[in-house]
């Protein structure tokens, strides 16, 4: 891997509750290079780590051993809030991406200020109005046309569109997506996943989504990343994975996990 | 009745700015601050020592609002030092204690500016008349209500343009969404602290002018403040309606009116002035509860 790959990870270990009854090895040494532009789809069943892993990425709380390096700089020790500057994330919660009481034109302020200093200038201009309200044309919602709505007014869908916007418009250098259809209803979840698709696309962005659903996985992504138990156990190429169904993943994942899986969950899922 | 009126806007107008600070806090950071019942009587006392040491009383003011702001930051930092690692926006234990930490030490601090528990500002020129003297005139009954609701409007104003400024955007938003906020890369723990020292600063504001208008600087006078506080903010709310920050900000004004109005009437009727916390806990109830009652109305 280049020194300047967006994301390496190295060596990565995740224990909570260390040292008392309740100890869980969340990440069992993940070692990962992700380049510059590659869409990676993240599966497992819960309790994976798949989660985990995109918390290490994002430092939502130190990890126990291993290094995280952004672009080629070591972050393991940068709290989440600078890290968050190069990086775009979106989660599970579509009320989690957004902050309801304030207008739909003040969190996408927020989100353009991302990778500046926030300081005394006011926060939402003219000129900023304008990009915003093309952004938003493109979700094809009529949201610029309601700059000034409060954001709780939105249903699930449209906040977690505005949150998958919020997260890219300033271009980051690594999106993180956390099951962001997951709590979506099947209609919606499709328009927000073509959404991520053709954005991601666009703007060529180097990105790790975490899914239950397989079908997903095989459909989006250059790269398919199965973990258990803590650690990656496949990892497929393009090629390799545009061959598979979802039935081909799960004998692979038996092959690997060597233990009765939850498939229910994973085949309703979809 | 004019005196009543006359003597609930007075009040209103000098508290106004505790409870623009009390709705920073615990509306737009999701952070219950009992600070405020220390800066209030910090800024009292502050102003009122340098007034009654000589200095000019413009200066006094500026000092008591500068104490407050230091309380504020104070109580961010033992905030930060009780939350240690705990990210969840929700735990209110952390912030209740830093709060009340900071307030228990202030009585001391109080104690120690004023070197006692009381200092009187009589015969000596407090702001008031300063400005008085700028246009020439006497700073009683109306005037001293008009100058005072000059002075609010302005202040409202100027906190209006700071929420809205980039600054501003993340500061409501550690409030509104901290994990969010986060997420977009700002240290939301200094934004907290900032936060807490311009709230602090207002409480301050209000304790510095309260005791340039009754004479005296009291270091009890802080006690209940947070009640009274949220009395202003609730009612204003409710009564004057939410419809946007700038809009609200007025409201929690027009709510610092209403409820010493309310003390007024009160005391006019024959109620002890010592029964008047319990008054206005009640006030509190009463208007935290309308929002509830009304959707309970309006289902059945």
């Amino acid at each position: 891997m280049s020194a300047s790959a967006p994301l390496e990870l190295i060596g990565i270990r995740k224990v909570f509750f260390p040292g008392t009854a309740n100890e869980v090895v969340a990440l069992d040494g993940v070692d990962l290079g992700v380049p510059a532009g590659q869409f990676v789809s993240i599966i497992g069943s819960n309790g994976s780590g798949k989660s985990t892993l995109l918390n290490a990425v994002a430092g939502t709380f130190p990890v126990t051993s291993g290094r995280v390096v952004l672009g080629g700089r070591d972050v393991t020790r940068q709290p989440d809030y600078v890290r968050s500057r190069s990086m775009g994330r979106v989660f599970q919660d579509p009320r989690a991406g957004t902050a309801p009481d304030m207008t739909i034109e003040e969190n996408l302020a927020l989100s353009l200020l991302r990778t500046k200093r926030s300081g005394l200038r006011l926060g939402v201009t003219n000129r900023r109005r304008a990009v915003m309200r093309e952004q938003l044309s493109r979700l094809g919602m009529g949201l610029e046309e309601r700059l000034k709505a409060g954001v709780s007014k939105l249903s699930g869908g449209q906040r977690q569109a505005m949150s998958l916007l919020m997260a890219t418009i300033a271009e980051p250098s690594l999106l993180l997506l956390d099951e962001h259809t997951a709590a979506l209803d099947p209609k919606v979840a499709q328009t927000i996943m073509e959404l991520t698709g053709e954005i991601v696309a666009e703007r060529q962005l180097t990105t790790l989504m975490v899914t239950h659903n397989m079908e997903l996985a095989l459909r989006y992504g250059d790269r398919l990343l199965m973990m258990h138990a803590g650690r990656v156990v496949l990892d497929l190429s393009r090629e390799l994975k545009q061959e598979l169904q979802v039935s081909d993943l799960i004998e692979k994942f038996h092959e690997v996990a060597g233990e009765a899986f939850a498939v229910d969950r994973l085949l309703l899922d979809t | 009745m004019q005196v009543i009126i006359q003597s609930a806007l007075l009040q209103g107008l000098v508290y106004a700015f505790m409870v623009l600070g009390v709705f920073i806090t615990f509306r737009v950071l999701d952070f219950p601050d009992l600070t405020v019942d220390g800066s209030l009587p910090l800024g009292a006392a502050v102003t009122a020592a340098l007034i009654a040491g000589g200095q000019s009383p413009v200066l006094a003011t500026a000092a008591g609002v500068l104490a407050g702001l230091c309380a504020g930051v104070v109580t961010g930092f033992l905030h930060l030092l009780l939350k240690s690692g705990d990210s969840d926006a929700t735990n209110y234990g952390p912030k209740l204690l830093a709060g009340i930490l900071t307030m228990t030490a202030l009585y001391t601090v109080n104690l120690r500016i004023m070197g006692k528990s009381n200092t009187p500002l009589l015969g000596v020129q407090v702001i008031f008349d300063k400005i008085g003297a700028l246009f020439s005139l006497s700073m009683v009954a109306w005037n001293l209500i008009i100058a005072l609701a000059a002075l609010a409007v302005a202040v409202k104003y100027l906190l209006d343009w700071l929420l809205h400024t980039e600054f501003g955007l993340c500061l409501q938003a550690t409030g509104d969404n901290e994990s969010m906020i986060r997420a977009m890369g700002t240290n939301t723990n200094i934004t907290r602290i900032v936060g807490l020292g311009i709230a602090n600063a207002m409480v301050a504001l209000s304790g510095s002018l309260v005791a340039q208008q009754q004479g005296f600087a009291d270091v009890g006078m802080g006690i209940g403040t947070i009640v009274a506080g949220l009395a202003g903010v609730i009612m204003g709310e409710v009564l004057f309606g939410v419809r946007s920050i700038s809009w609200v900000l007025f409201s929690v004004i027009g709510g610092s009116i209403v409820y010493r109005l309310l003390i007024a009437v009160s005391l006019r009727f024959g109620i002890a002035p010592t029964d008047l916390k319990l008054l206005t806990a009640v006030l509190v109830v009463v208007a935290l509860s309308v929002p509830t009652v009304r959707r309970k109305v309006m289902h059945s």
